[in-house]
């Protein structure tokens, strides 16, 4: 008898520890756990280290709640039409958090290098600049074999990666319809994976599709029923944006009033069903 | 002068002049005029120019519902084959991407970018996005085209806070004029028929290098009209 792996929100994020190494699926306004990102200011985990190529309102909303230390990250910002993100800003610029600012590529030469178990990996291109100068997670070394200097980012090593699919079934196996942005890689990098799904579908429907499994279940550590769960950012197939309650948080300026937003997620939040 | 076309046309048809037949070409986030003028290039002189994004959506045959995003699921969705960012990276690691879009807030004359910070590093009075893609994609792409809608002498700096890449830079577009980086100098290339090289000094912060003064092609009929069927709803101008 296999572990049981499908858990409700509460008890998912709760596998979260304060000070974890948390990377998120997703990219900007698509696909993002958001429905986990909120339960995580509930339970008020702190010192939360974010790792994401681009992000947005997942990062903003965090950083508005006080549960961030570090950003590892190339862009973080809401798209045009939405802004900027003001709670990270803040939040860098009173000190309370520390960005390290990466090159998107980076991140992704991070993950890979936790994916392979190496300490670090070699990154062509970041060859000038003060991001080179300014953080200690890049270092320029002789090529060993000879030749041109060359940068090394150090591995990112997730302890939890949280990533919203479209659908899996209960042992995890996951397909992610449309972009998958960087989930995949960080399924491989992370020492734990935790998904948050639209829908749960049975294995034998799901084995019909084996070869399009973006996740394999084997590496998954924990399931959540959770439709909706990138909600208010866009899931491919299932819907769009919610202009209007983005567009609303970014009106809120307050922890308070921010508070107010998550908690008014409350009854669609933990709404999945177990299975 | 007879002014059929807004700034945000202008920028969009002097982008898709600066793109050639058979490119490989790529923008990131918040690129919905880059993204459009690759669709006007692709209509018009540049069938065969290859659209590369982040969501990963090899030449999608229309850019009409990235509406608020141009990283979402429809540029997949219309796509011809899947080839997402990491490989896009890994193209121009290889040489092969010829030209990537990007932003940036300040910039110099000796074509440094910034996209980082205002002020210091660590302790920064204004915390920028982010280069996003810039660092990399800057020294190893064969061209690197920059737009921004602002043009002023806080963009156009005499030293930027904080260089966050340069390299193969090759324009940047503004408002008011395109500059080219060359012999590692930005110079004036050609002011928009819209401005002036007065308007261009007034908002510039470091000397102005130029041979001879010359001008933007304004947009043709043929563009415009094209602009008209590929964005209905105007995403071009989303910036201004």
């Amino acid at each position: 008898m296999e572990m049981k792996k499908t858990l409700n929100l509460k008890e998912a994020a709760s596998l979260v520890e304060n000070g974890d190494i948390l990377a998120i699926g997703g990219n900007v306004l698509h696909r993002t756990p958001m429905a986990f990102v909120r339960e995580l200011t509930r339970q008020n985990k702190n010192n939360l280290k974010l790792v994401k190529t681009a992000g947005a309102h997942d990062i903003d909303l965090l950083c508005a709640m006080d549960s961030v230390s570090t950003v590892d990250a190339g862009f973080v910002s809401y798209e045009t039409k939405f802004g900027l993100a003001s709670h990270y800003r803040n939040a860098v610029q009173k000190g309370h958090i520390k960005t390290n600012e990466h090159a998107c590529y980076t991140v992704i030469g991070a993950l890979r290098a936790a994916k392979m178990n190496v300490p670090f990996m070699p990154i062509k291109g970041l060859n000038v600049g003060d991001l080179l100068l300014k953080n200690d997670y890049f270092k320029v070394v002789e090529d060993p074999f000879g030749g041109e200097p060359i940068t090394l980012v150090k591995a990112i090593v997730p302890d939890i990666a949280v990533i919203h699919v479209q659908e899996c079934d209960q042992n995890g196996n996951a397909i992610i319809h449309g972009p998958k942005f960087e989930d995949v890689l960080m399924s491989r990098a992370a020492t734990k994976v935790i998904l948050t799904t639209e829908k749960i579908v049975p294995d034998a429907i799901m084995k019909r599709n084996n070869e399009r499994i973006d996740i394999p279940g084997f590496l998954v550590h924990a399931i959540v029923h959770s439709p909706k769960g990138a909600s208010p950012t866009s899931v491919n197939k299932y819907y769009d944006i919610d202009e209007k309650s983005l567009t609303s948080f970014l009106t809120k300026k307050t922890k308070r009033e921010v508070e107010e937003y998550i908690q008014s997620y409350e009854k669609k939040d933990y709404g999945g069903r177990m299975v | 002068m007879n002014k059929s076309y807004r700034t945000s046309d202008l920028m969009t048809c002097a982008i898709a002049n600066l793109l050639y037949d058979g490119e490989t070409v790529f923008h990131g986030v918040s690129s919905h005029l880059p993204m459009v003028a690759m669709h006007l290039a692709k209509q018009l002189h540049a069938p065969n120019l290859v659209h590369l994004n982040i969501p990963g959506g090899v030449n999608p045959s229309s850019v009409m519902s990235a509406s608020y995003s141009s990283a979402g699921a429809d540029l997949v969705d219309s796509s011809e084959a899947y080839y997402p960012l990491e490989e896009v990276f890994d193209l121009s690691m290889r040489g092969k991407l010829d030209v990537a879009f990007l932003g940036g807030i300040q910039f110099d004359i000796n074509g440094n970018i910034n996209a980082s910070v205002i002020g210091d590093y660590h302790k920064p009075k204004v915390r920028l996005p982010g280069g996003a893609g810039s660092a990399v994609l800057i020294p190893t792409a064969k061209k690197a085209i920059i737009w921004r809608t602002k043009h002023d002498r806080r963009t156009f700096v005499e030293k930027v806070d904080f260089i966050t890449t340069r390299g193969n830079l090759w324009k940047i577009v503004t408002p008011l004029c395109i500059f080219e980086y060359r012999y590692g100098k930005l110079h004036l290339d050609s002011i928009h028929p819209t401005s002036s090289l007065e308007e261009v000094k007034e908002n510039t912060a470091f000397e102005l290098l130029y041979d001879e003064v010359k001008y933007t092609l304004p947009p043709t009929e043929k563009q415009l009209q094209v602009l008209k069927k590929i964005d209905p709803d105007d995403l071009r101008s989303l910036e201004f």
